[in-house]
């Protein structure tokens, strides 16, 4: 890995703070100073594909933007359900396995509803292209989760799902002969009553659907729970980062304060906290008359207050992370040069 | 014609992603029913709880509390819904704490898609019709500040998914009841809060158009927060901090030109809320009130909405 210092960086925060943009920008920086970068992405702009150059591209394609010099970048757009597909492609034992799953239609629901599937399937990715070697630097953008800790908590869910009593249950037939829940047979008259409620609850055909759905994604278990304890391994590495992007304002304190200290607990480690979109605090005394003084005045006071919220969560970070400022920018990036010089402005605060 | 649509619906969900401001709006059209003497009920269904810090109340931790004598909050757990269906399913102590101690329970009825947001929407029509604790007043409408995650419409539609796989027994009967009560416009209604910014549009966009072709409804109104003030005509000041007019002016624009695009696929009432110099609590619902009470007027004075 020629040296690189974290050649995984993992770009986490709530949703609609900026993570894709920078985390676009981050690789095109790295991509330029000659690295073999790899950016992984969500639900980019499109304002933001147009900057790369590639708003034709397809969910779940590689697509390589050009890069003077040594280095390369390529844009992998991820998309929860292909990726779900693919996987149960890639593990599926057969062809009838494959199909079962594929037209249970609980598929379609679970593939987005079941909890941190899509989170999963990031991390998922992240460790095959790891694995591939192609790269210097892989670049993570995560899934807009409403909090930033649902990545994280995906792999471990996942696992904790798998071993859970749940899909034991799930995976042994659960009907009997006579149509009745096998689980609860044994349990004599107080089964009969638990398998009342739930016939009664959601209806008996209901759990049957879903305990096909289970059993028929059975086989990929195995490679599903290796795979994920492989993926916490790789989150926990040394040469993982998370970069945490936050929105200004000293109303996000609590929260991003909460997550590094979860991210930390959970034995990740935790590089820069970026704030992001931050009003710019006028240098000297601000001249505004007339009409312009509303608006002027607005721009003052929102910077204020975001310089005191920062200033409050770089006390309460006490030195250990450092956090960066990231200036509202009167025009978003529209093109390579624009976006670069934002992954400029980054690791230059980051030094 | 929206005034008379606040006074008479029982139940106004108010989506939009997270960070857009659809705490403040629920916040300010609670202020706006009690004002009305509807008695309000805001329930916020999120992981933290936001809603009290606009009235500058304790956390609400579950309970109902009272901000005035019209309007009552409530903060909801998601997952606690559903161990309160079966509570109230299954009266005998010992089979509920089997049924919620059940991996069944754990990963099959609570886990499976749909039901929670189904089960959020059966708790509000049951307490509207008077279906709730003892030593709490029947709400004549409750505004549901819904949670950020996923797409605002997945909340909307949820029921009827789980009516369309579940049809017998007391969830499939809930999400019937449910999915007819967001259908029937009498009663329900939507609306969608974004900002006039690309991303936000987008998602408003998207989301108006999957109300349309899958709900076959509308939002009763959708508002674009926190827009930047707009810039005089007089033209520029040359006396002014330059670098911030020009940030003030591009943003400005930002904000117009995004606005044009939403207005390109969404004709009906559009409330522009500005983005004000005011820490939230009730200074700031009452200043948005204001504006949504202008609003109202200038809408029933059939001056229309854009501006
Ligand atoms: N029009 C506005 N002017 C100024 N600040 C606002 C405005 N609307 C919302 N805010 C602030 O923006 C932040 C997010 O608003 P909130 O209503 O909590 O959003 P949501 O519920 O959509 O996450 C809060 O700090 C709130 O005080
Ligand atoms: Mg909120």
């Amino acid at each position: 890995m020629s040296g690189i210092e974290h050649p995984l960086q993992i770009v986490v925060g709530a949703g609609g703070v900026g993570k894709t943009t920078l985390a676009a920008a981050m690789a095109l920086k790295h991509a330029r100073a000659g690295e073999r970068t790899m950016v992984m992405t969500f639900d980019p702009s499109l304002r933001l594909k147009d900057a790369l150059g590639i708003s034709e591209a397809e969910a779940s394609e590689e697509v390589e933007v050009p890069v003077e010099g040594e280095g390369s970048l390529l844009v992998s757009l991820l998309d929860a359900r292909r990726t779900f597909d693919r996987l149960v492609r890639n593990y599926a034992p057969n062809e009838e396995a494959r199909e079962r799953i594929l037209s249970n239609r609980f598929y379609d629901h679970l593939s987005g509803a079941l909890a941190g599937v899509l989170e999963y399937m990031a991390s998922e990715r992240l460790f095959e292209v790891s694995r591939s070697g192609r790269f210097d630097r892989i670049i993570l953008d995560t899934p807009p989760a409403q909090q930033a800790i649902d990545f994280l908590k995906a792999p471990e869910r996942i696992t904790g799902f798998l071993d859970s009593g749940g899909v034991r249950i799930a995976l042994k037939p659960w009907f009997d002969a006579k149509g009745r829940l096998r689980g609860t047979a044994k349990l004599g008259f107080l089964g009969r009553n638990v398998e009342a409620f739930f016939d009664h609850m959601i209806g008996l055909d209901l759990l049957r659907d879903m305990a096909e759905f289970f059993q028929a994604f059975a086989p990929l278990f195995d490679g599903f729970k290796q795979r994920a304890f492989e993926v916490q391994r790789l989150l926990r590495a040394p040469d993982t980062l998370f970069s945490m992007v936050s929105a200004p304002g000293p109303h996000r304190v609590a929260d991003t304060l909460h997550f590094a200290r979860r991210l930390e607990e959970a034995g990740h480690r935790l590089g820069p906290v970026i704030v992001n979109r931050v009003h710019p605090l006028p240098e000297g005394p601000v001249k505004a008359t007339g009409g312009t003084r509303e608006g002027v005045a607005l721009l003052q006071w929102l910077a204020q207050r975001e310089a005191e919220g920062i200033e409050a969560l770089e006390d309460l970070l006490a030195g250990h992370h450092p956090v960066i400022r990231i200036p509202l920018l009167p025009e978003e990036p529209t093109n390579l040069d624009s976006l670069a010089s934002l992954g400029e402005m980054i690791s230059e605060s980051f030094r | 014609m929206i005034a008379g649509r606040l006074e008479k619906l029982q139940l106004i969900v108010v989506t939009g992603k997270g960070g857009v401001g659809k705490s403040s709006v629920t916040a300010m059209l609670g202020r706006l029913l009690s004002g009305m003497r509807r008695k309000t009920l805001l329930i916020e269904v999120d992981p933290r709880e936001n809603l009290h810090h606009l009235f500058d109340i304790p956390p609400s931790g579950g309970d109902v509390v009272e901000v005035d004598p019209f309007l009552k909050i409530q903060h909801l757990e998601p997952r606690s819904i559903i161990d309160d269906l079966v509570r109230e399913k299954l009266k005998v102590g010992f089979l509920v704490k089997r049924v919620l101690a059940s991996p069944v329970h754990q990963h099959f009825t609570a886990g499976a898609p749909g039901i929670k947001e189904a089960a959020v929407f059966g708790r509000a029509l049951r307490w509207l019709e008077g279906h709730h604790p003892r030593g709490i007043e029947t709400p004549e409408c409750i505004i549901l500040d819904a949670p950020a995650t996923g797409h605002g419409v997945s909340w909307l539609l949820a029921a009827q998914l789980v009516s369309d796989v579940v049809k017998s027994g007391p969830i499939g009967e809930m999400a019937a009841d449910v999915a007819a009560f967001l259908g029937d416009e009498a009663r329900s209604g939507t609306v969608v809060v974004g900002m006039a910014e690309e991303m936000p549009v987008e998602e408003t966009r998207e989301l108006i158009e999957a109300m349309k072709t899958r709900m076959q409804r509308r939002p009763e109104f959708v508002v674009l927060n926190a827009l930047y003030p707009p810039v005089p005509d007089e033209g520029t000041d040359s006396e002014a901090d330059d670098f911030l007019h020009d940030l003030w002016i591009r943003r400005r624009q930002i904000n117009e030109s995004e606005r044009a695009r939403l207005a390109a696929v969404w004709e009906g009432p559009l409330l522009e809320l500005p983005l004000l110099p005011m820490d939230p609590g009730p200074a700031l619902v009452g200043r948005l009130g204001v504006e949504l009470s202008r609003w109202l007027s200038r809408q029933a004075s059939g001056r229309g909405g854009r501006g």
